[in-house]
C-alpha cells in the first residue's frame, strides 16, 4: 500500500432544515474552512460544488459514489435510513474518504468506504450511534444564529467527546500507517478494516504448464491453506513437473489441481513455465539487452545456475564435465526430457555430503574457479536461437557449460523474460477448413479418457517408482506407461463416438487423403484425438500432455497426415 | 507500463445532458436506447465489485475465460465462479476483442431487454430489425421512458449536471463499478459560447495529425485557425477546401491566405453581432451541456481507460460540439428537436427503439452520438458528420507494436506486431521516419476510396501518393523517385499511421531475416487462409509459408525459388507483416574485450606511468602528497597493476566479488533450497523495461502487472532501469578522436609510486568482458576499444589475439585499413540497442558494405551477437 494515500476523511449529514453539513473532518479544514489552529490553510476543494454527490437523491444512496474534483478523488457511500423516529422520516449521512485523483489502485479504498458505510448504518439502526451525538449540535447551531459554518464545527469537531470524530481520526491514521485498523465501538461491535490491494485475475491454467514457486511456502509455520488439494500438490511443485504430472504424483483431480495452482498464481506465489526438454528450442527476446547490461542480474543468474561447488580437489571439474557430457549423451539416446537436470540434482546431493566432510580451507581460490563468468553467461544466452534445439546447443557449448545447470540456466531466462520457448504448433491445412474444430462427443470422451489415462498411468507410476521413476522427467513416465500398457488404447474414444464422427468427416472430405492418414482401426483411434489440436492454437507440449504421447510420435503423426504435407509444423 | 493493454473501450452508453433555463437539467439523448442496468454493468452486484471477495456468481459477467472453459470439459460449475471472478482486471484481455467480450457479457447476463441494440442501424433504419428483436423488445424496457441504465431519468439528470466549477474540467462520477465520464461545457457569463476575441494559433503538427482530414492538411495553404475558443481550448477545425465559412467564422485579420476575407475588426464585430442575434438577447436558453460516456473499466485498468476515453474522445467531442454550438446553436437546436420527438412518442406510447430510429434519422446530433457509440465501443474510428461543413474523426489510439512478448501470466495481445524497431532509443537521435517504409494495412484502392471521399485535385494527388507507396522502399526513396516533397510524404505517413491505416516498418528486403512471430494470432488462421489463398492463388499456402519461415532463421531470399518469384514473394511478405504473422529478426551486438587486449592495455598504461613517474621524479622530489595520491589510487583503476589485486577489471566487478565472497557461505546453504531465482517485484517489472522502452508510455496508470508480486505494494515504474545507466561513471568516449590521441586515457592515472617494477600483466590475469555502450565507455574501456581498433591495421597477420572459438582470419575483401576507417562509425552501433540492419540507412552507407564490415569484425571474435525482433 502506498503510504498515507488518504488525504482526508469527513462525515457529512443532511439536515432537513439546514441542508448538508460537514460535521466532522480530519484533518480539520480539509473540506470546509476551519478556524482551528491546526487546520489546513485551504480546503482541498470547494465543498459546495460536490454536495449533490455527497448527499444525492434516494436513487443513488446506498451505493458507492466516487467523483473527482480539483485533482482529488472523493469516495463516499451515502446512506439513507428511513425510519419514523427521524424528522422527515429520513436520516442521511455519508462517510467519505479523499485520496489523490490519480491513485492507481483506489478500488480497495472503495471497499473500505463501503464497509464503513454499512457498519455505521447498522450501528445507527441498532442504537442510534450517529444520531445520539447530534442531540446538542443542531440546536447549538440554532443558538449560534444559523452561523454559517466555522463556529459550530470547531465547537464540536474538536470537542473530544465525539465518538464519530474519534472514529474518523483513527481510520485515517491507521489506514495510512498500517493499511488496516480495528476499532472497538462498544461491547458488541468492532470495526475491522483492511486495505486489500487489487490483484489482476489469474490467467487460465493449462495442464501442460509448469509451476514454479517464487516464495518458500514450506517454510511457513502453519499450513498454507486448508485446501486439501493445495496441500497435497505443494510438495510436487518444483519447476520441473507439469501440472498434469503434479496431479498424477499427488493423486489429485486435474481440474482441482489447476484451480489450486490458479490460487497461487493469483497471490503471486507462482510463475508458470513450460515443460523443459532438451528437444525444445529457446531464443532470446528483446529484453536480452537488459540482461547483458545489468551486472546485478548476471550475478543473480550466476548464483542461480551454478552447480554447487565441489571442494574435493582439482578433479572436481573433470567429474562435473563428465557428468554433463554424459547427460547430454544420455539425452540424445532417450530424448527423455530434463533428465539431465535430475541428474545434476542427484549429483548435487552426493556432492553436498562430500562438502560437509571437506575442510573449508581452500575456499577462496576454489570459489574463484567456480564462479561463472559474466561473459560466459552472455555468450551462452546469446547463442540460443530459433531453429536450434537445446540438445544441439549443449553439444556446441560443452566447454562453457561446466558447472552450469542447463535447466536452471534456461529457466532463469524464461522467468526474467529474456528468453522464450519456441513452441511447436501443428496445422492440418485442409482438414481444419472442413472439419469442425472439435465435435462435442469426441471432446467429452477424450476428456473422460484423459482422466482415465491419468489414473491409468498413475498406477504405472506407482509401479515404476522403485525402478527409475525419480530421475525421469514428467513426460518420461507417461511414455513408459504408454509402452507398458497395451491396454492403453482401450481408453481411447469408444468406437461409438468415432463412428459417429467419421461420417461427418468423410462426407465433407473430398480429399482422399483422409483414409491414408489412418490405415488401421487402431491407428485411427489414436489419430483422431489429435485432429482437434491441429488448428495452430495448441502447442506440442499441450498435445503431448493431453494425449499422453511422446512428442516424437505426435510430430510423426502430424507430418504423416495425408502424406502430402497436409500436416505442418510451425514453430513460433 | 511495459505491456500495452489490449484495446477495450469498455464503453456502454453515451448520454447527452443539457441544462437550460426553460427546462432545467434534461437528459436529451442516450444511446443505445436500451441500455443495461448499471448494476448489471458493474458485474455481479455488491460484494464482488472487484471480484475477489465472496463472489456472487449469479450475474457474473463471466468472460475472458474461453480457454479455460473449452479446455476442461470435466470442470464443474465451480469453474464458473472463478470465471466471474476472473473477469475483472484483465477482462478485456486474452483473445477476445472488446466487442465479442461485451457480446458475451450480454448473452451471459441473459437480459433480453437490452441485448438487441446491435440491430439498430442508424444508417438505414428501415431495413432489418424486424422479426427477432421486436418481440423481446415489446415486453419490457422498450416502453420504459423513465429510466436509463437502471436509474430514474430525473435523478440521473441531476447527477450529470454539475456546477459550473466543473467547466471544461473532467467530470468523472463513479457509481459502483461504472463510471460516467464527461466534459461539461458551460455558456460564458456574457451568454456566448466562445471567447469574443479571436486569437490566432498555429496548429501543432500533432493537432494537425489528429485532425481526421487528410485532404485538408495537405493543401498547400498553411491554414491557421479560423477560430479558437481559448488558447488551450481548441476544437477541431472545419474543412478548408470546399468550405463555406459559417457566419462569424470568416478568416480573421492577418490571415492573408484568403484574400476575400474582410479585414479583422469588422468581421469580428459582425460575427459577434450575428451570433448574438440568433441567441435570445445575450441570454441563451441552454446554459450547459455535458456529453457523458458510461464505462465499466476493470479496477486495475480504471485510470488508464478513463483517461484514454476522456482525452481522446470525450473532451474532443465536447469541444467540437461547443464549436458547433457557438456557430449556430447546434446543440440546443438539435436537443430541442430530439426532446420534441421523444415527447410526442412518449405520449403516443411508442416503443423506444422505433422512436430512436426516427430520432437518429432526423437529427445529425443524435446520429453522431450513435455513430460514436457504435464505433468507439468496438474500438474503431468514429467518423462524425456534424453538418454539411464540418466533420471529423475520433479514436482511442492503439499500440501498433510492442517489444515485449507477454508471458503466460500477462495480458495477451495476439496479433500485435512484435518489434523493437519502433522503439525510440534516444531523444536526440534523428527519427527514422524518412528511412522507414510504409506498410499499408489496407488495400491501396480501398484506402484511396476511403480517404479521398470528396473529389478534387487533392484527392487525385493523394491517390497518386498512396499508389506509389510500397513497403520495400523507404519513404525517402519513394519521394525522390516520384518527386514528392519529403515533408508531404512524411505527413501522409504519420497521418496514415495515426489513423491506423499503415505502419512504419524497416523496408522489407529479401536479404533480411523474418521469423514467424511468437505473438502471431493463430486463432485468426482459419479466416486468414482463404483470404491469403484468394490473394496468392498459385503460391504456397499460408500454413506452408509460415512453416517454411518457422525453421532455422534464414534470409528471406532463400525462400524465393526463382528471380521471377521475387515480387510475388515480397508481396507475400508484406501481407504476412501486415497481419502480424511474421516479424523481422534483427541483429544486435556488443563489443567483447579479450584478456589479451586488456593485458596489452595494462602493460601500456604501466609503461606510460613509469615514464611519467620518472619525469615527475626528475622534476620534483617526492613530496608529502604521496599519501594522498596513494589513497586516490585505490579508487582509480590503475591499482590493477599492483601485484595482489590483478583479478578485478572494473570497479563493478570488485564490488561484486567482495560482496559475494562474504555471502559465500550463505549462498551455499541457499542453493539447494532456492527453487527459483529471486523474483522481487521491482526486478520483475523494472528489469523488464531495462534497455529499450517504448517512449510512448503515455499511460503511467498501468494496471499493475502484479503477476509476480512479492513486493507488490511498492511498484515504481522502473526503479532498476534508471539505476542501470547510472551505475557506471560515464565519460565521453575518446573514440571520436580516434587513435591519434591516446593521451586521454592515460591522464587518469597519476603516479604509482608503490610499484617499482610491476610484473608485466599477462592475459590470464584478465577475463573476457563486454563493453555495454561504446558511446559511454569508461576511459579504460575506451582504451580497450582503441586497442582493438588498432589490431585491424595489420589485417589478418600479426597478433590477432585468438578469438575464442571462431574460425579465424577469414575476411572477405575487407582490408584492415578499410575496417579501421569505418571502425568509429560501426562502433557507435555496437551497444545492443541499435540494430545492425539499421546502420546502413543511419550512416548512409551501402548495405552490403556494412554487412561485410560487420562480418569482418565478427569473424575476428570481437562481438557478442544476438538476434531478436
Amino acid at each position: 500500500m502506498p503510504g498515507r494515500a488518504i488525504e482526508a476523511i469527513f462525515y457529512t449529514r443532511f439536515h432537513h432544515e439546514k441542508g448538508s453539513r460537514v460535521l466532522h473532518q480530519v484533518p480539520s479544514g480539509s473540506i470546509t474552512e476551519s478556524k482551528s489552529p491546526s487546520a489546513l490553510p485551504e480546503p482541498l476543494f470547494k465543498y459546495s460544488s460536490i454536495t449533490q454527490y455527497l448527499i444525492p437523491t434516494q436513487q443513488f444512496c446506498d451505493r458507492l459514489l466516487t467523483f473527482c474534483v480539483n485533482h482529488h478523488r472523493v469516495i463516499g457511500y451515502p446512506v439513507c435510513i428511513r425510519e419514523g423516529k427521524y424528522s422527515r422520516n429520513e436520516f442521511i449521512f455519508n462517510f467519505a474518504i479523499v485520496i489523490g485523483e490519480s491513485e492507481v489502485d483506489w478500488a480497495c479504498y472503495g471497499e473500505v468506504v463501503r464497509k464503513l458505510g454499512r457498519l455505521l448504518r447498522g450501528l445507527e439502526e441498532q442504537g442510534g450511534f450517529l444520531s445520539r451525538e447530534e442531540v446538542g449540535v443542531w440546536e447549538d447551531d440554532v443558538k449560534m444564529g444559523m452561523g454559517k459554518d466555522d463556529e459550530d464545527h470547531s465547537a464540536f469537531g474538536i470537542g473530544g467527546g465525539s465518538k464519530v470524530y474519534a472514529l474518523c481520526e483513527m481510520v485515517l491514521e491507521d489506514l495510512n500507517n498500517y493499511a488496516e485498523c480495528m476499532i472497538p465501538i462498544d461491547d458488541s461491535n468492532t470495526i475491522n478494516l483492511k486495505l486489500f490491494p487489487t490483484r489482476p485475475p489469474p490467467p487460465p491454467i493449462l495442464a501442460h504448464q509448469v509451476p514454479l514457486l517464487t516464495i518458500s511456502l514450506s517454510s511457513l509455520q502453519t499450513p498454507v491453506s486448508s485446501d486439501l488439494t493445495l496441500n497435497r500438490v505443494l510438495p510436487y511443485i518444483n519447476g520441473i513437473n507439469s501440472i498434469s504430472r503434479i496431479a498424477q504424483l499427488a493423486d489429485t483431480d486435474l481440474s482441482l489441481t489447476r484451480r489450486a495452482i490458479q490460487h497461487l498464481v493469483y497471490y503471486g506465489c507462482l510463475v508458470l513455465l513450460d515443460i523443459f526438454s532438451f528437444g525444445a528450442i529457446y531464443a532470446c527476446t528483446a529484453e536480452i539487452g537488459g540482461f547483458v547490461v545489468d551486472d546485478d542480474i548476471k550475478d543473480e543468474c550466476a548464483q542461480y545456475v551454478r552447480v554447487p561447488r565441489l571442494r574435493i580437489g582439482s578433479d572436481a571439474r573433470t567429474i562435473r564435465l563428465g557428468s554433463e557430457s554424459s547427460t547430454s549423451r544420455d539425452e540424445q539416446n532417450s530424448r527423455s526430457s530434463s533428465s539431465a537436470s535430475h541428474y545434476s540434482d542427484t549429483a548435487n546431493s552426493t556432492v553436498r555430503t562430500s562438502t560437509d566432510l571437506d575442510a573449508p580451507s581452500k575456499t577462496d581460490t576454489d570459489s574463484d574457479e567456480w564462479r561463472i563468468d559474466h561473459s560466459t553467461l552472455i555468450q551462452l544466452y546469446t547463442s540460443l536461437r530459433q531453429g536450434l534445439t537445446l540438445k544441439n546447443w549443449v553439444l556446441d557449448h560443452l566447454d562453457l557449460l561446466s558447472g552450469i545447470d542447463v535447466r536452471r540456466l534456461v529457466t532463469f531466462g524464461i522467468i526474467k523474460g529474456f528468453l522464450y520457448r519456441v513452441h511447436k504448433y501443428a496445422i492440418a491445412t485442409n482438414l481444419n477448413t472442413t472439419l469442425p474444430p472439435a465435435p462435442p462427443t469426441s471432446l467429452q470422451t477424450s476428456a473422460a479418457t484423459s482422466t482415465a489415462n491419468l489414473r491409468d498411468s498413475d498406477v504405472a507410476t506407482i509401479r515404476n517408482t522403485q525402478a527409475s521413476m525419480a530421475h525421469h522427467a514428467q513426460q518420461a513416465p507417461q511414455h513408459n506407461a504408454h509402452a507398458q500398457h497395451p491396454s492403453f488404447s482401450l481408453h481411447r474414444p469408444s468406437v461409438a463416438s468415432t463412428t459417429s464422427l467419421n461420417p461427418q468427416v468423410t462426407a465433407k472430405q473430398d480429399v482422399p487423403a483422409f483414409d491414408s492418414i489412418l490405415p488401421s482401426e487402431q491407428e485411427r483411434q489414436n489419430g483422431l484425438p489429435l485432429l482437434k489440436f491441429l488448428d495452430g492454437m495448441h502447442c506440442f507440449d499441450e498435445i503431448c500432455t493431453e494425449l499422453q504421447t511422446p512428442e516424437r510420435v505426435v510430430e510423426g503423426k502430424v507430418r504423416g497426415i495425408g502424406g502430402e504435407g497436409l500436416g505442418l509444423v510451425i514453430q513460433r | 507500463m511495459a505491456l500495452p493493454l489490449p484495446p477495450a473501450s469498455n464503453l456502454h452508453s453515451v448520454l447527452l445532458v443539457t441544462k437550460s433555463r426553460s427546462l432545467g437539467p434534461r437528459l436529451v439523448f442516450h444511446y443505445p436506447p436500451l441500455s443495461p442496468s448499471a448494476a448489471a454493468l458493474s458485474g455481479a452486484k455488491d460484494p464482488s465489485w472487484f471480484r475477489h471477495d465472496t463472489s456472487t456468481a449469479s450475474a457474473g459477467s463471466g468472460s475472458s475465460n474461453s480457454d479455460w472453459e473449452s479446455s476442461t470439459a470435466t470442470d464443474d460449475d465451480n469453474d464458473i465462479e472463478i470465471g466471474s471472478r476472473t473477469s475483472g482486471g484483465r477482462g478485456s484481455g486474452r483473445t477476445i476483442t472488446g466487442t465479442s467480450y461485451r457480446d458475451r457479457d450480454r448473452s451471459k447476463l441473459g437480459n433480453d431487454v437490452w441485448n438487441k441494440q446491435e440491430t439498430i442501424d442508424e444508417d438505414d433504419p428501415d431495413d432489418e430489425n424486424g422479426e427477432g428483436g421486436s418481440l423481446d423488445r415489446r415486453r419490457g424496457g422498450d416502453h420504459d421512458w423513465d429510466s436509463v441504465l437502471g436509474f430514474k431519468t430525473d435523478a440521473l439528470e441531476k447527477m450529470l449536471t454539475p456546477s459550473k466549477d466543473f467547466n471544461k474540467r473532467r467530470f468523472e462520477l463513479g457509481v459502483e463499478g461504472i463510471v460516467f465520464v464527461g466534459a461539461p461545457m458551460f455558456v460564458r457569463e456574457d451568454g456566448l459560447w466562445k471567447k469574443p476575441k479571436r486569437r490566432k494559433k498555429k496548429r501543432s503538427d500533432m493537432e494537425k495529425l489528429e485532425d481526421g482530414d487528410l485532404v485538408k492538411n495537405l493543401t498547400g495553404t498553411d491554414e491557421e485557425d479560423e477560430e479558437a475558443d481559448s488558447p488551450e481550448d481548441k476544437p477541431v477545425k472545419p474543412k478548408q477546401e470546399p468550405f463555406v465559412y459559417p457566419e462569424g467564422f470568416e478568416p480573421g485579420y492577418g490571415h492573408g491566405s484568403l484574400s476575400s476575407a474582410p479585414s479583422g475588426a469588422p468581421s469580428e464585430v459582425g460575427s459577434d453581432a450575428r451570433s448574438n442575434s440568433t441567441s435570445i438577447d445575450n441570454n441563451p436558453d441552454m446554459t450547459m451541456f455535458n456529453v457523458v460516456f458510461v464505462l465499466n473499466p476493470p479496477a486495475l485498468e480504471y485510470q488508464q481507460r478513463v483517461k484514454e476515453m476522456y482525452d481522446n474522445v470525450t473532451r474532443k467531442y465536447a469541444k467540437a460540439l461547443k464549436f458547433e454550438e457557438a456557430r449556430f446553436q447546434y446543440v440546443w437546436k438539435e436537443s430541442k428537436r430530439i426532446i420534441d420527438i421523444k415527447q410526442r412518442a412518449k405520449e403516443n406510447n411508442e416503443s423506444l427503439t422505433s422512436t430512436w430510429r426516427k430520432i437518429i434519422a432526423t437529427s445529425p446530433l443524435a446520429k453522431s452520438i450513435a455513430v460514436m457509440f457504435d464505433t468507439i465501443s468496438n474500438d474503431q474510428i468514429a467518423h462524425i458528420h456534424f453538418d454539411a461543413s464540418f466533420n471529423t474523426s475520433f479514436q482511442i489510439p492503439q499500440a501498433d507494436s510492442t517489444p515485449y512478448l507477454p508471458n503466460a501470466l500477462e495480458p495477451q495481445m495476439p496479433g500485435l506486431w512484435l518489434t523493437t524497431s519502433n522503439v525510440v532509443l534516444d531523444e536526440d537521435e534523428s527519427p527514422m521516419t524518412q528511412h522507414a517504409a510504409l506498410l499499408l494495412l489496407e488495400d491501396t484502392e480501398t484506402l484511396i476510396k476511403d480517404l479521398g471521399g470528396d473529389s478534387g485535385v487533392n484527392a487525385a494527388a493523394i491517390a497518386f501518393y498512396i499508389r506509389n507507396i510500397i513497403p520495400t522502399k523507404s519513404l525517402l526513396k519513394i519521394s525522390k523517385r516520384h518527386d514528392i516533397s519529403a515533408n508531404d510524404m512524411e505527413y501522409i505517413a504519420s497521418h496514415l499511421v495515426y489513423w491506423r491505416r499503415a505502419r512504419l516498418i524497416a523496408p522489407l528486403s529479401p536479404r533480411d531475416t523474418y521469423i514467424v512471430s511468437p505473438n502471431a494470432d493463430f486463432s485468426s488462421l482459419p479466416a486468414a487462409i482463404p483470404a491469403y489463398a484468394q490473394r496468392f492463388p498459385t503460391l504456397p499456402t499460408l500454413p506452408k509459408m509460415l512453416s517454411m519461415l518457422s525453421g532455422t532463421p534464414r534470409p528471406f531470399r532463400n525462400f524465393i525459388p526463382t528471380t521471377e518469384h521475387r515480387d510475388a514473394y515480397m508481396d507475400i511478405l508484406a501481407w504476412l507483416m501486415r497481419g502480424g504473422w511474421v516479424t523481422q529478426l534483427r541483429t544486435f551486438a556488443w563489443m567483447r574485450v579479450t584478456p589479451e587486449i586488456k593485458a596489452q592495455v595494462a602493460a601500456e598504461m604501466a609503461r606510460e606511468e613509469r615514464i611519467k613517474k620518472s619525469d615527475e621524479a626528475r622534476r620534483e622530489l617526492l613530496s608529502d602528497n604521496e599519501s594522498i595520491t596513494e589513497s586516490l589510487l585505490s579508487d582509480k583503476r590503475s591499482s590493477l597493476l599492483s601485484a595482489g589485486t590483478v583479478r578485478s577489471s572494473t570497479p563493478l566487478r570488485l564490488g561484486r566479488r567482495d560482496r559475494s565472497a562474504e555471502a559465500q557461505d550463505n549462498e551455499e546453504m541457499h542453493h539447494s533450497t532456492t527453487l527459483s531465482p529471486r523474483v522481487t517485484g521491482s526486478t520483475a517489472s523494472g528489469y523488464r523495461g531495462s534497455p529499450v522502452r517504448a517512449s510512448s508510455d503515455a499511460g503511467s496508470t498501468s494496471s499493475q502487472r502484479t503477476t509476480i508480486a512479492l513486493g507488490s505494494s511498492q511498484r515504481p515504474e522502473s526503479p532498476s532501469r534508471l539505476a542501470i545507466r547510472d551505475v557506471k561513471p560515464h565519460r565521453p568516449s575518446p573514440l571520436h578522436l580516434q587513435p591519434t590521441s591516446p593521451s586521454r586515457g592515460s591522464v587518469v592515472s597519476p603516479t604509482s609510486p608503490a610499484a617499482p617494477s610491476p610484473p608485466l600483466p599477462s592475459p590470464k590475469d584478465f577475463k573476457h568482458s563486454v563493453v555495454y555502450s561504446p558511446q559511454k565507455a569508461t576511459s579504460l574501456e575506451a582504451r580497450w576499444l582503441e586497442k582493438i581498433g588498432q589490431t585491424f591495421e595489420d589485417g589478418s597477420t600479426a597478433i590477432d589475439p585468438s578469438p575464442p572459438k571462431n574460425n579465424e582470419g577469414i575476411v572477405f575483401g575487407v582490408t584492415g585499413k578499410d575496417l579501421r576507417e569505418n571502425w568509429p562509425t560501426l562502433l557507435k552501433h555496437l551497444d545492443g540497442r541499435h540494430a545492425i540492419e539499421d546502420v546502413a540507412t543511419r550512416e548512409g552507407m551501402k548495405r552490403k558494405r556494412v554487412a561485410t564490415l560487420f562480418n569482418a569484425v565478427k569473424d575476428r571474435g570481437w562481438l557478442v551477437v544476438v538476434r531478436h525482433w
